[in-house]
């Protein structure tokens, strides 16, 4: 599957780090929401977004929602079944659904959706690089922190695939079986050393570049802020006062709060 | 004037006994291309560090100096392709060192062009540099270090993890842009940097300087140490060849290995396709072929590390694990590290053994005639990951095959190996393949093949494209084939 292969929307070209505030607020919003009609509303409209926006196609986008989807249900369902409540509407062994657990049960459920929509719809639609430099534009975090990032990112596919090479070394020497620390010792070990050697060297490689926190750097990227991120700014407004307007005229239950 | 300069500098790496250089002083004047050479370990890495300020100002080793000049501009380009750099793509990695000497963000693009074409690297600047090659990512390491504007370059080993063309196209690329440089480098492999240097310093197992001047006449006055100190130097194969006992033939033709329509898949999609191939016992098996075109990919469906299908018998036998197969095939990883798996060579050794669950009496019989055949005695109570490169390798080999299995596969072992390893290696896998065992080693190094592989398969784009024997020039006849 190639991670690559999206075509660029609007999301894409909102600057990262107004994307990043914009939807650390939202996540406050989804955090102490208690009416369930407008989270369903809100992650509605969240899942719109990721659906429309994201710019990958749809078989790609139903992958990667999955695995949400079961924790979704999992949520939910758990919470349903095992919570306290009072108005019982069914008891089966261990099972006891009441009025009360049903509806924290959802209410869960879809915070925990909107919550992973969030960071999917942020993590398809940012390129770690862009994101490194408006955090060092806009937010003045230091070149230090943001470049020492992009190298640990540049480390990943280098380790996901000397692990696949410890792997079939230690089938072929028939080390693959043992305990779980043994295990992780032999994975461990090398990946490791291996990492922290190179990390070293990427260090030493970045400073013989002239890599240092002086003031006088210049950016290859020139991140702004454009219209783009005025509306995502108000689709987000848009989408949770719409959420508690709809909730409050078209209410799905009669029940404004679950705590 | 000198552009870089030392005066009796002493350094020592902490936890060891000795001084790596006592009281050394060396001095380059502008333009000149200077060569360091000597053995390995000798120091001549950390020379270019402490003349480039990188120790101790990145790295923090104690040192004492009396007087040092460090140029005030410098690159420097290292021996790791992969670890050199910060960005993910090639116009980013560039920009990098742009952005750090403060170059106008409009200026940038235009800049970057130009040092992919003065460095001959021909992609389009947002290229992934995952998708590069070994020596592309080299030619791009020197674009990001020119982007610096440096008036003296510092290479260190720039060449050692490249096959020959990449080696080739580096020094081609030196030639063009480095004219109006200084340019101290230190190599192992230097047919290629002979007729670019113009002064060759010379260093022992001390870290002492035993000479120091013009390079033709050093190389040539010197020839024999530079010989024994394991450095690649023209002619080397040529000496060797000299000495190297003739082959003793193997006239065994009963097929060990046979292949009909296989084919191995990653992801679902086809990667190596072998039409129909037979291996013989006591052959010597060459896997030659482009970078990316699936030599490593053949090897690993041998191995049934990869799903495969088609029809593949080793030994008259069809085995469909990668554990039975282990029984029969050793395989030896082209990075050593990733296959030791315990704290001591001995223990390394014993690894396979003890897994059979063989008697402790015949385990340190077979370990300690391992040890002596792969002149690793001294290392026996060592961690491996605490050897020198070509006793890591050795005894990647030696623990891979202590089990006596019959068929070794080995995946690029001379790779970055100096001269002396190298030859060290083939002359122990030389000496299985005389008592039967089969090799069969994916490389790129024309000289092996010509020297000591008997057949030689050409991988192209996935599928085996040639089976042709090798001449043996020695023997002046086609050695024996299937």
């Amino acid at each position: 599957m190639r991670l690559d292969s999206y075509r660029e929307t609007w999301l894409h070209r909102t600057n990262p780090s107004v994307k990043l505030l914009v939807m650390i607020g939202v996540f406050f919003v989804v955090l102490f929401l208690h009416n369930p009609n407008v989270l369903i509303n809100l992650s509605v409209g969240l899942l719109l977004l990721f659906f429309l926006y994201t710019g990958y196609p749809m078989k790609y986008l139903v992958l990667f929602f999955l695995p949400f989807f079961v924790i979704f249900v999992s949520t939910a369902s758990s919470m349903t079944f095992f919570g306290q409540g009072t108005t019982t509407w069914v008891r089966w062994g261990l099972v006891h659904i009441t009025k009360e657990s049903f509806f924290r049960g959802m209410h869960l459920g879809f915070r925990a959706l909107s919550f992973a929509l969030l960071g999917l719809i942020f993590s398809l639609t940012t390129r770690p690089v862009y994101l490194f430099y408006s955090l060092m534009q806009q937010l003045k975090v230091k070149p230090k922190y943001a470049y020492s990032f992009l190298a640990g990112v540049r480390l990943i596919p280098m380790m996901i695939e000397e692990f696949q090479t410890v792997q079939n070394a230690l089938k072929v020497r028939g080390a693959d079986g043992g305990g779980i620390v043994n295990k992780m010792k032999r994975y461990a070990v090398p990946l490791l050393s291996q990492s922290i050697r190179r990390a070293q060297r990427i260090a030493v490689a970045m400073e013989a570049k002239r890599f240092s926190d002086a003031k006088n750097r210049t950016f290859y990227y020139q991140i702004g802020v454009s219209r783009y991120d005025v509306i995502f700014f108000v689709w987000m407004i848009g989408l949770i006062g719409l959420s508690y307007y709809m909730a409050t005229v078209f209410p799905y239950f009669p029940v404004t709060d679950v705590r | 004037m000198y552009v870089a300069s030392v005066d009796e500098l002493r350094l020592k790496f902490p936890g060891t006994d000795t001084l790596l250089f006592e009281d050394v002083s060396v001095s380059f004047t502008k333009g000149e291309k200077v060569l360091l050479l000597g053995p390995s370990g000798c120091g001549k890495s950390t020379l270019l560090q402490v003349l480039s300020g990188i120790i101790p100002h990145s790295l923090d080793v104690p040192m004492k100096v009396n007087h040092i000049r460090i140029p005030d501009n410098w690159g420097y380009v290292f021996q790791d392709p992969d670890s050199q750099f910060c960005m993910p793509f090639v116009d980013e990695e560039i920009a990098f060192a742009l952005e750090n000497i403060g170059v106008p963000r409009e200026q940038m693009k235009e800049r970057i062009e130009q040092l992919l074409q003065a460095v001959d690297l021909p992609v389009p600047p947002h290229t992934n540099i995952h998708t590069l090659s070994g020596g592309m990512k080299q030619r791009l390491a020197l674009a990001s270090v020119l982007a610096l504007e440096p008036d003296v370059l510092f290479l260190d080993e720039p060449t050692a993890m490249l096959d020959d063309e990449g080696t080739e196209l580096i020094w081609q690329t030196m030639k063009r842009i480095a004219h109006d440089k200084t340019v101290i480098i230190v190599e192992h492999k230097i047919e290629r940097v002979l007729d670019f240097v113009d002064r060759i310093i010379l260093f022992n197992d001390a870290g002492e300087i035993v000479a120091d001047g013009e390079a033709s006449i050093i190389f040539r006055l010197h020839k024999e140490f530079i010989a024994s100190q394991g450095i690649w130097y023209p002619g080397v194969w040529e000496d060797y060849l000299q000495q190297k006992k003739k082959r003793a033939t193997n006239e065994e033709r009963q097929a060990i290995i046979r292949l009909h329509e296989f084919r191995g898949y990653r992801k679902k999609e086809v990667k190596i396709h072998v039409p129909k191939a037979q291996v013989q016992k006591g052959e010597w098996i060459a896997v030659t072929g482009k970078n990316g075109a699936g030599k490593s990919t053949f090897l690993h469906a041998l191995m049934k590390l990869i799903p495969t299908n088609g029809e593949y018998e080793v030994d008259d036998e069809r085995l469909a694990q990668t554990k039975q197969l282990a029984r029969k095939i050793a395989f030896v990883f082209q990075n050593p590290e990733f296959q030791f798996v315990t704290n001591s060579v001995w223990d390394e050794l014993a690894y396979s053994l003890r897994l059979a669950k063989r008697d402790e009496q015949e385990i340190t019989e077979k370990v300690e005639e391992m040890l002596k055949r792969f002149h690793l005695e001294a290392q026996r109570a060592q961690h491996p990951y605490q050897l020198s490169m070509g006793q890591k390798r050795r005894l990647s080999v030696a623990a891979a095959i202590i089990g006596g299995q019959k068929l070794l596969l080995l995946d690029e072992p001379t790779f970055g190996q100096d001269a002396k390893n190298t030859f060290a290696l083939l002359e122990l896998l030389e000496s299985y393949r005389e008592q039967g065992t089969t090799i069969i080693m994916v490389t790129h190094d024309e000289q092996i093949v010509k020297h000591f592989a008997t057949r030689r398969w050409v991988i192209e784009n996935g599928q085996l494209v040639r089976d042709e024997p090798v001449i043996q020039e020695e023997r002046g006849r086609r050695c024996e084939i299937g």
